[in-house]
């Protein structure tokens, strides 16, 4: 125990590892802080939902009309008074007013406009619902992919079968009535682009680079600072870099924690998520583009936000494993730190080689590297290479075996090899 | 007891030791050789740094690298390149030593203060390392080499960065240390072992060449040693003709230290070898091409 806290003091004491921490935690913030000019708007939602619920039946829409139709007669009142108008909806009052509003209407009234407006976007989008899933047609979004990736005879197969498989699940979803809740509209502020797509991969890659720094930084030491002699002619000997391996993996979950914990309670202090943590992660309003996004199982946004940190942890495990094995093999921290990124590289390049005709050009996206590239659609329908059912968990398990075995063969080979 | 029996080592096709074996009871070994003759690889075998191509080490029958941590709990051991974590405190340093090499966290603090003392390191002990001097980093090292009484001692070049006065030190030192335990002292400065070693082991060759005390192996060239005067104009023809040891100036001539097999001159002086003499016959073309 004594050994394995001298050698986290060393991780805790490195100034590029603390720097670094640092500096990524006030990257993400500002990340954050420039992301957030929108978030009064949200608490529009947050209050309708409130008022409402977040699931959208018969009732809940009547009340939310009559209730959407008070304050129009409200806002009417104030037009009537101000420029002896009446509108219909808040889509013939904007079109009234390209500029100029704050010149009429004063503090108040502008937040009733502004409200009254965002309510009527969320109820155009209500009503649209039915109509926009049932042209969802699933095979013909199969059929797009493989035109995008110009995929044919197998490779184009496998992705026709998955979407089959997804069709079904699409078909629950839609009878579920999963896609009808209220959640933050996605076209507009595209909040889980935001958080997912951006900010979880600028969390994966940081955590990237501290881990391989960390892992690097610490199996290494001892030949960085040509102590290996004393080191390892002790009575721990070579035993030491088990005790290593432990403390890099301790410290990449800390690094992990605390890089999560800093930037997505900034997020969501930010960011107020109450009242909609249980609607499904596959309403239609978490639409940010012009497909939805639609997972493989009923989630609600919280459970698909912990499965997300809890498949963040497991690739950091991941990392830290690759990156003991590299280190291991190449004595130098900065010169591991080279190799890793050059077979990231590669990682990323040679799957694309492989021919489009056949299912090889798959395993490419059976990778850690692959999976941190679009952390957005981890779980979901994820285009021609990760619409699997199971990608994400049968690339843990099989890098993880992959990793374990390498790792147990990298410690064997240390301990028979000359230092 | 440490035997070191048919043991070669080679780095790829460059054979560096051929069946070396050597036994090592408890005393002082000299092991002296030129630089690149393969005394470091002998000892990082010695120190489980190194594995063997053929042969086996062993201690009291068994082999050392089957006694795991076994072993490494009766070794200290200074490597010639000497590394230390700069931003450590010598205590900080010998703590860390410590806790690898298995001592209890009272113990060690106890053990650690006996050595700073020994060393001379006391008042130091709490500064940075990379404030120290050379020497003062080489006597952290000889410390943490003996933080667990180790019963095998094995020191690799242990007197270079150390002043004259420094050297007598640590002879004084490994004199004291050396009655119970196997000292093992790579050097290539015959000086430092002279006076304090049981036995000198020189490899040369790739193989050992002499394991004996000091008398015997400098009995080897018992009547061969001689000592002249003659003019600085002779000098060059002299050295042809002999292998010079030693010169120096003596008024107008030059006192030659030499070595040859007849006495040819009444005006030789026969002197009795020493270590040095030895060394420097024995690598004769070592030295040769070092110089």
């Amino acid at each position: 125990m004594d050994i394995r806290i001298k050698e986290f003091k060393k991780i805790v004491t490195s100034p590029i590892i603390i720097g670094l921490l640092v500096l990524f935690i006030v990257y993400n913030s500002i990340f954050i802080f420039q992301n957030s000019y929108f978030r009064e708007e949200l608490r529009v939602l947050t209050r309708l939902v409130d008022r409402f619920g977040y699931e959208i039946d018969d009732e809940m829409l009547e009340k939310y009309r009559l209730y959407y139709e008070e304050q129009l007669v409200s806002l009417n009142k104030i037009t009537k008074e101000k420029t002896s108008k009446n509108y219909n909806s808040m889509a013939e009052f904007f079109a009234d007013y390209k500029y100029g509003l704050e010149d009429i209407y004063d503090r108040e009234e502008l937040g009733l406009i502004m409200e009254l407006g965002i309510m009527e976007a969320y109820y155009n989008t209500i009503e649209e619902i039915d109509e926009v899933y049932s042209s969802l047609d699933i095979m013909e979004r199969a059929e797009s992919e493989i035109n995008k990736f110009q995929l044919i005879d197998k490779a184009a197969e496998t992705v026709r079968n998955q979407y089959k498989a997804f069709s079904e699940r699409f078909q629950q979803l839609v009878n579920n009535k999963e896609h009808k809740n209220l959640f933050f509209l996605g076209k507009v502020y595209r909040l889980h682009s935001i958080l997912f797509k951006s900010l979880f991969k600028i969390i994966i890659f940081e955590i990237i680079i501290l881990v391989v720094l960390i892992t690097a930084y610490i199996v290494n030491y001892e030949f960085d600072n040509k102590t290996e002699a004393i080191t390892y002619t002790t009575k721990r000997g070579r035993d030491l870099i088990l005790d290593k391996l432990y403390v890099s993996i301790f410290s990449s979950l800390v690094v992990t924690t605390i890089i999560l914990l800093a930037t997505l309670a900034l997020y969501f202090i930010i960011f107020d998520y109450s009242g909609l943590w249980k609607v499904p992660i596959s309403s239609y309003f978490n639409t940010d583009h012009n497909f939805p996004y639609l997972s493989w199982w009923k989630m609600s946004f919280v459970q698909f936000l912990f499965f997300t940190i809890g498949l963040v942890y497991s690739i950091t495990l991941l990392f830290n494993g690759i990156i003991f094995i590299i280190a291991r093999a190449i004595k130098n921290t900065y010169f591991a730190f080279f190799v890793f990124a050059i077979i990231f590289g590669l990682f990323l390049i040679l799957p694309r080689l492989a021919p489009n005709s056949s299912n090889t050009i798959f395993i490419g996206a059976f990778t850690p590297y692959f999976l941190i590239l679009n952390p957005h659609v981890w779980f979901m329908e994820g285009g021609a290479f990760a619409t699997f059912k199971y990608h994400e968990i049968v690339t843990l398990v099989i890098w993880a075996l992959m990793i374990w075995v390498l790792s147990i063969l990298s410690i064997k080979r240390f301990k028979r090899q000359d230092i | 007891m440490l035997i070191v029996t048919n043991v070669s080592k080679s780095y790829g096709k460059l054979s560096v030791l051929e069946n070396i074996d050597i036994e090592f009871s408890n005393g002082v070994y000299g092991l002296l050789a030129p630089n690149g003759a393969g005394k470091t690889t002998l000892i990082k075998m010695l120190t489980t740094l190194l594995f063997p191509n053929e042969g086996e080490i062993l201690y009291n029958g068994t082999n050392i690298f089957h006694m795991g941590d076994g072993y490494r709990d009766i070794l200290g051991y200074l490597p010639q390149e000497f590394g230390y974590y700069k931003n450590y405190s010598a205590r900080q340093f010998l703590n860390y030593l410590a806790a690898l090499k298995g001592l209890e966290r009272n113990l060690a603090k106890v053990r650690i203060n006996e050595l700073l003392e020994l060393v001379g390191l006391a008042n130091v002990a709490d500064k940075k390392m990379k404030k120290y001097s050379g020497g003062m980093v080489q006597r952290v090292g000889i410390a943490q080499a003996m933080l667990n009484d180790p019963k095998i001692l094995i020191l690799d070049e242990p007197t270079a960065g150390l002043d004259p006065k420094e050297r007598v030190r640590f002879r004084n030192l490994l004199a004291e240390l050396s009655r119970d335990k196997i000292v093992i002292l790579s050097t290539h400065i015959v000086s430092d072992i002279e006076s304090i070693a049981n036995e000198i082991i020189m490899i040369k060759d790739k193989k050992v060449l002499y394991k004996d005390s000091i008398n015997s192996i400098c009995k080897t060239l018992e009547g061969m040693v001689y000592e002249t005067s003659i003019d600085y104009a002779q000098a060059n023809r002299f050295r042809n003709h002999y292998f010079s040891l030693s010169e120096k100036q003596e008024g107008d001539k030059m006192k030659i230290r030499f070595i040859s097999e007849n006495k040819l001159d009444d005006s030789w002086e026969s002197v009795s070898p020493n270590i040095e003499d030895v060394f420097l016959y024995v690598y004769k073309d070592e030295v040769i091409k070092e110089g």
